[in-house]
């Protein structure tokens, strides 16, 4: 019984000595680096938007958006941070937008991405393909920029990542729409489209009739299954139902669903495979 | 045995023939996992080495206080206690090292290097002789990395000093393409491999 009691002090006396120690650390230590965090943030700040006067920030979910104005309260633009799930782990960083919704600079706080493979994306060459994309570019892989081949999941992460965040500042804060294509042009037919997914492609097969979207189907897609049975069938009925190519595609499988909407508006630019009716096979 | 000689024996031990990495082959996550650069390999070294060196002298002069059934956790408590001082230390202080070993300074308490020390010598043995133990050991750890951090930063990457480009030094021409084999953990493996082999034949030619 005493060597259990003796045993348990012993114990209790280093973990005591250990917890005093390490909060008297914990508190020299925290102002330091929060200071340093801040500093960080406010140079960064100040690179890209060289007249900042001050900022307000909002902060929605994971992300956080600092609206920057200057002497006269004009808007200058946005500063997002915004994380994004990586090949390993997280990524966060910042990206400037000015007020036009062009990105004018993008700076990568943290990853974990492969020494030497996956860090490409902390280098010039591949942020500067960013810069000077709007709001209304596809920010898409094949199209205006592109993934390092070998850093596919990587680069391809940040190239979704930041197409989202772009959209986002646009709407929320810059009062900008995305154009969406009018569905009052197109003739009754059905439509195919296909857009390049991370495995491969993604095929659809839209009918069109009596000026409107009546059914979409997906022919072929090389989703990840567990994320792509929450984009499929919800998003083609959301469609359907909302006529409109603009819906509210965070799901839980956010790129699935972009690649969904994004098939559907190329089908729909493209011309008919055949004039529809049904009757003819 | 002389008194005085044992400390020099006590500090070169650790340094060359039961040299944690290449003879002892203790260790080895943080030696295959942050060695991509010199820079990273030395400051995981030093790290260790100071962590080490307290937790070495802590033990030693707690270890008539410390009953042997309870001896594994206190020292675990002990080293987890250093090692998370030092991990706030390099966030506030070495920013872009700490960034760089990431989850490897947390680790480093379950370093087998650490606990075997605490155990094998400073559970046993004088305060001062710990001391000079775990620098010696401390030592010869962070030249081990050191080493086979520069073996792979230049095969791998083709600089030293990396990855900070202001410090850098770019070894070969523009048309050097490098070994990106060496930046990965598989090229770890390999550079230790042959490395560890060097090592032996230089100890049998020198009879250590």
């Amino acid at each position: 019984m005493r060597d259990v009691l003796r045993l348990s002090f012993t114990l209790a006396v280093v973990a005591i000595v250990s917890a005093v120690l390490l909060t008297g650390v914990h508190n020299t230590t925290e102002p330091v680096i929060r200071e340093r965090e801040q500093r960080d943030f406010l140079e960064a700040l100040e690179r890209f938007f060289p007249d900042i006067d001050e900022y307000e920030t909002e902060e929605t979910g994971d992300h956080r958006y600092d609206l920057i104005f200057d002497e006269t309260g004009d808007k200058l633009g946005v500063m997002a941070t915004a994380k994004t799930q990586g090949y390993d782990g997280t990524i966060t960083y910042n990206l400037a937008v000015d007020s036009s919704a062009e990105i004018i600079g993008i700076v990568i706080v943290s990853h974990s991405e492969t020494p030497g493979i996956g860090d490409v994306i902390t280098t010039d060459n591949f942020q500067e393909q960013f810069i000077g994309k709007s709001f209304e570019d596809p920010i898409s892989d094949g199209e205006d920029v592109d993934v390092v081949s070998g850093a596919t999941l990587s680069t391809g992460a940040m190239i979704g990542s930041i197409r989202r965040t772009v959209t986002e500042i646009g709407e929320n804060f810059l009062d900008k729409e995305r154009q969406v294509l009018g569905l009052e042009d197109i003739s009754d037919g059905i439509y195919r489209g296909s857009v390049e997914g991370t495995y491969g492609p993604l095929k659809v097969e839209v009918e069109f009739k009596d000026g409107r979207i009546n059914s979409i189907e997906v022919l072929e897609h090389n989703e990840t299954e567990a994320y792509y049975v929450d984009a499929y069938p919800k998003i083609p009925e959301k469609i359907i139902e909302e006529q409109s190519l603009n819906v509210d595609v965070q799901t839980g499988a956010t790129l699935s669903a972009e690649r969904i909407v994004a098939a559907v508006e190329k089908a729909l630019e493209g011309a008919p495979e055949d004039t529809g009716g049904g009757d003819n096979n | 045995m002389a008194e005085d000689n044992s400390y020099l024996k006590d500090f070169s031990r650790g340094i060359i023939k039961e040299n944690p990495v290449f003879r002892l082959l203790l260790g080895m996550c943080p030696v295959l996992g942050v060695t991509g650069y010199l820079v990273n390999g030395v400051g995981m070294g030093l790290a260790s080495t100071a962590v080490l060196i307290a937790s070495n002298v802590v033990i030693a002069s707690l270890k008539n206080f410390i009953p042997p059934q309870v001896r594994i956790p206190c020292f675990i408590v002990i080293i987890a206690t250093f090692v998370t001082i030092i991990e706030m230390m390099l966030q506030a202080f070495q920013p872009v090292l700490y960034e760089a070993l990431g989850v490897f300074v947390p680790l480093i308490v379950v370093n087998c290097v650490i606990l075997g020390r605490a155990e094998a010598f400073a559970s046993k043995k004088p305060i001062l002789r710990s001391l000079v133990d775990g620098v010696g050991v401390g030592i010869g750890f962070t030249l081990a990395l050191g080493v086979l951090a520069l073996v792979r930063e230049v095969l791998g990457q083709g600089t030293v000093m990396g990855p900070d480009p202001e410090s850098a030094i770019i070894l070969f021409g523009e048309n050097f393409e490098p070994m990106g084999l060496f930046g990965q953990p598989p090229g770890a493996f390999i550079a230790l491999g042959l490395l560890l082999g060097l090592v032996n034949v230089l100890f049998k030619k020198f009879h250590i």
